[in-house]
């Protein structure tokens, strides 16, 4: 697959200071997929998001307002999470499901560092489901439903490289009503979706604890130890069965109930299946 | 005898109550039938059937690893066992995830699909390759029994040691990246379990859970079926797993030590307790109990030893898998439903009884039971009294326990609610219909805060005839004419769908065939749908203003402001008391902080020009 390169890649930046709450973004969102209502559920976070709400406005101190949304990591951990890969980075950018390959095991939404993916736990046949990036849309050359939808451009759209400069500038040009910091530039591996605010936005990730290490690299030095590690055991276990076998064999004459022949050319012929692998 | 039919009895018992919500799961979805929720997206099904079960199946490896390939015979008795458990474990890992999976009928996509970079597909993949293995590697026993297969038995013998080997490597692997899948939730996991080396942590406890599940299971079974006990083998395995576990503590503390964990150990809090509990419970009671001679060779000893060891990684797998995730501030806690609970009771049952079959039939053990009563080959039962048959005690037991697990699942059904699980938190706001005549009172969801419409003072000003109307009033039911607003604006905040396609659909509405609206050949969606005024001639009045091109009625506040916005905007200069970007201008109420906010919004989209008039109804004012 043909990615776009980090900087190209679509983007949406977010002023917090701008937002006025009017979820308009929200409402473009749900008609846009013909999203059902929503009845806050046992199972709901109180952020809003949920199988029917893929962005929502959360309500901070100072009446700032905050939309949550997925932040289309430039290293999803639920891309690298999906042992089917249902879930996918389009070539375009945004991070994409797909319902006809996934197994419903939630992993995704247990590694999300955002904690976005949700799930539809009142349905017989459930899906996993979480904001696209309007990638249909993106794909007739539309913008997203959201950032069109915004009535005061506290929202916007474009690629990544042009929003943080947009970003940048903006903070530079009032450093007194931002905090200097541009969330999702490159916490937890960076992001598409991008905010700048005067209030905290840690609040977003799960945990506060968190560093420039995408989730991905951290899992990364196990699983390339995975073909080393079997070819290891399986060729030490030769290895071991192979001597200790010899050594029996030498020792005592009589007596063994399995037959000898057979299993020490069977240990050989593995140790040539565990070099290969 | 009446110790085994005794325990199959309660097995059975419990399958069927997990039966019954087996049933409801896949009727009424995951959110029925557990307490998951978006935060807590693994329960007990994932902690407990798969995490357990595959450590449960640490018994196979490691019992053939030490025979086969260190060949220490004195195991013997309990290797065919050993394999036979952990073929069982992985059985009940794919079985418990047909009940956990969304989409269980898709659990073979991970054949088709790769990624390689996802543990759970390493986990995955790992145990069909490994299930494969463990019946190949146990088929030779049941096979005794079938002459025909001689051949195929005798091959599978002759390359039993390469099937070992195989299966060890990949419980290594498998038992390890178990720990890696948390690798991935950095920013859940709680620091004292959160660690780079957590696969390797895993390997070691699944070692030593190996050699304490190989003891239990001889324990267990040399109880059942009053064989001889196997205490000096017993002694010797966990003797073993002791020193396993001191090196598992050792590499445990020295990680959280390199990690700077060690002080925050000192606090009490719920993870500290629940660290605590578990290193108490994996190694600090077996381990000493094992450090008593005495107590390591006595068979209640070893029944304690074992038990706590088995029991302990468990724990830690459950604990991993769940029990230890930070919880974001506010949330509470997940705690398993009892459907949850019976459900895994459920799936050990099952493979107890999968145990116990086998054990029964076919060769597992050298030796025969000492109790003649429940041997295999016996002869067909009489009842006392009458002298009749009652057919081999197989039949006699299956005729008893399916009727125990019928029982159990209608009593278990019993317990299900058909619904769907009640909503909490709030709830939608539903709009009653303005009330009054000539002058009404708008005022959607009854908090008093709403506007006093004069609707026959508009009929004077803007005129009476039927084409005036239309200027608010922009569709009406079929066969009606004066629809309420909040017909189909039914919600104060939400937008809601206007278009019942239930009814439509319904042989009891409707009843009208899908190709009456959607184009044949696409999909069945709002894209594929005419539009409502082709079969609905007079749902749109003629020269309505207000366009209905979408099947969603946006919400009633919304609605309502723009439409009287929107002709006030126009008509602001004849109605000069009306100043539209004044609350208290239509709003008499009391403004309370909560209605200011609102109010705020709704004014800052006002003035954005979100509630203008379009240009081509400016026009048609003018
Ligand atoms: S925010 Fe979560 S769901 Fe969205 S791309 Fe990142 S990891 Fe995936
Ligand atoms: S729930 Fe579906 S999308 Fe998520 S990780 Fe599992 S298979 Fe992939």
């Amino acid at each position: 697959m043909k990615h776009q390169p980090d900087g190209k890649t679509v983007a949406i930046l977010t002023d917090v200071t701008k937002c006025i709450g009017c979820r308009d973004c929200v409402v473009a969102c749900k008609q846009t997929y013909n999203l059902d209502k929503d009845v806050p559920r046992r199972w709901s976070n109180d952020d809003g998001l949920s199988s029917r709400n893929w962005t929502s406005i959360i309500e901070r101190e100072n009446n700032t307002f905050v939309r949550k949304q997925c932040r289309h990591c430039l290293e999803p951990a639920c891309v690298a999470a999906c042992p089917v890969g249902a879930l996918q980075i389009s070539d375009e950018g945004p991070v994409i499901y797909d319902s006809k390959k996934c197994m419903g095991c939630r992993y995704c939404m247990l590694v999300c560092p955002y904690g976005i993916p949700r799930y539809d736990w009142d349905l017989a046949v459930p899906f996993v489901r979480k904001c696209i990036m309007c990638f249909p849309r993106l794909q007739e050359g539309k913008q997203p439903a959201c950032t069109e939808a915004c009535p005061v451009e506290a929202t916007i759209f474009g690629t990544r490289d042009e929003l943080l400069a947009e970003a940048h500038r903006r903070i530079k040009a009032e450093p007194d009503k931002y905090i200097n910091k541009v969330w999702g530039e490159d916490e937890i591996g960076g992001s598409r979706v991008l905010y700048i605010s005067n209030v905290d936005l840690s609040f977003l990730t799960y945990g506060k604890n968190y560093d420039n290490k995408s989730v991905p690299s951290l899992a990364r030095p196990a699983m390339n130890a995975v073909l080393p590690t079997f070819a290891t055991m399986a060729g030490t276990m030769a290895g071991v069965g192979w001597i200790i076998n010899r050594r029996m064999k030498n020792m005592q004459t009589d007596e063994l109930e399995e037959n000898q022949d057979n299993s020490s050319s069977a240990v050989s012929s593995d140790e040539g299946d565990s070099n290969n692998g | 005898m009446d110790r085994v039919h005794r325990l199959k009895s309660v097995l059975w018992t419990i399958i069927g109550i997990a039966a019954a919500v087996g049933m409801t799961r896949y009727i009424f979805g995951l959110g029925a039938t557990t307490n998951l929720t978006d935060r807590v997206p693994w329960g007990l099904w994932i902690g407990f059937d798969v995490m357990g079960g595959v450590a449960l199946a640490a018994g196979g490896f490691v019992v053939t690893a030490i025979y086969y390939i260190f060949r220490r015979e004195e195991l013997h008795p309990i290797v065919k066992p050993a394999v036979l458990t952990a073929f069982l474990g992985y059985l009940a890992v794919a079985f418990g995830l047909l009940f956990d999976l969304g989409l269980p009928w898709n659990i073979w996509h991970m054949i088709i699909f790769w990624n390689p970079h996802s543990p759970l597909f390493e986990v995955g993949w790992c145990v069909m390759l490994y299930l494969a293995v463990l019946l190949l590697e146990f088929s030779p026993v049941p096979l005794e029994s079938f002459s025909a297969w001689a051949k195929i038995r005798s091959f599978l013998i002759k390359w039993k040691l390469v099937l070992v080997i195989l299966g060890i490597s990949l419980s290594t692997l498998h038992q390890s990246s178990l720990g890696s899948l948390f690798l991935l939730t950095p920013y859940k996991l709680h620091p004292f379990w959160y660690t780079p080396i957590l696969p390797i942590l895993f390997f070691i406890s699944a070692v030593y859970l190996g050699l304490m599940m190989a003891s239990w299971e001889s324990l267990f079974t040399t109880h059942v079926y009053r064989r001889e006990k196997e205490t000096s083998l017993i002694a010797h395995l966990v003797g073993a797993a002791r020193w396993v576990i001191l090196l598992y503590v050792i590499v445990r503390f020295g990680d959280l030590f390199v990690r700077g964990q060690l002080g925050s150990l000192a606090e009490i809090n719920y993870y500290t307790v629940m660290f605590g509990l578990e290193i108490t419970i994996v190694a600090i009671v077996p381990f000493i109990l094992t450090m008593i001679p005495k107590v390591r060779d006595s068979n209640p000893g070893q029944w304690f030893i074992a038990s706590f060891g088995v029991f302990g990684v468990v724990f830690n797998r459950t604990v991993t898998g769940g029990l230890a995730h930070l919880v974001q501030d506010g949330a509470s806690r997940y705690i398993p439903a009892w459907t949850e609970f019976i459900v895994s009771a459920g799936v050990v049952s099952f493979m107890a009884i999968l145990f116990l079959f086998f054990v029964e039939h076919f060769k597992v053990w050298e030796q025969r039971a000492a109790d003649p009563s429940v041997d295999p080959e016996k002869l067909p039962e009489f009842d006392k009294a009458s002298n009749a048959s009652i057919g081999t005690p197989l039949l006699a037991g299956w005729t008893k326990n399916s009727l125990i697990f019928i029982s159990a699942a209608a009593v278990g059904l019993m317990f299900m609610s058909g619904k769907k699980v009640a909503s909490q938190g709030i709830d939608s706001t539903p709009v009653s219909q303005a009330r009054g005549c000539e002058v009404l009172m708008v005022d959607g969801n009854l908090d008093g805060y709403g506007v006093k419409f004069p609707h026959a003072e508009h009929i004077t000003r803007i005129g009476s005839e039927p084409e005036k109307c239309t200027v608010c009033h922009h569709m009406n039911l079929p066969g009606d004419s004066q629809t309420e607003c909040s017909n189909c604006h039914s919600e104060m905040y939400q937008s809601v769908d206007a278009f019942r396609h239930d009814w439509h659909a319904s042989s009891d509405g409707a009843n009208i065939s899908c190709f009456k609206c959607h184009d044949k050949g696409k999909p069945k969606d709002v894209d594929s749908a005419v539009e409502c005024s082709e079969c609905h001639q007079d749902l749109i009045p003629a020269g309505a203003t207000i366009k209905v091109d979408q099947y969603n009625a946006p919400g009633y506040v919304d609605a309502l402001h723009i439409a009287c916005i929107r002709c006030h905007e126009t008509y602001i200069d004849t109605v000069a008391n009306r100043k539209i970007d004044e609350c208290s201008s239509c709003h008499k109420g009391a403004i309370t902080p909560e209605n200011k906010k609102f109010a705020e919004i709704v004014m800052t989209k006002v003035k954005a020009g979100k509630f203008q008039i379009t240009p081509e109804i400016k026009k048609d004012r003018e």
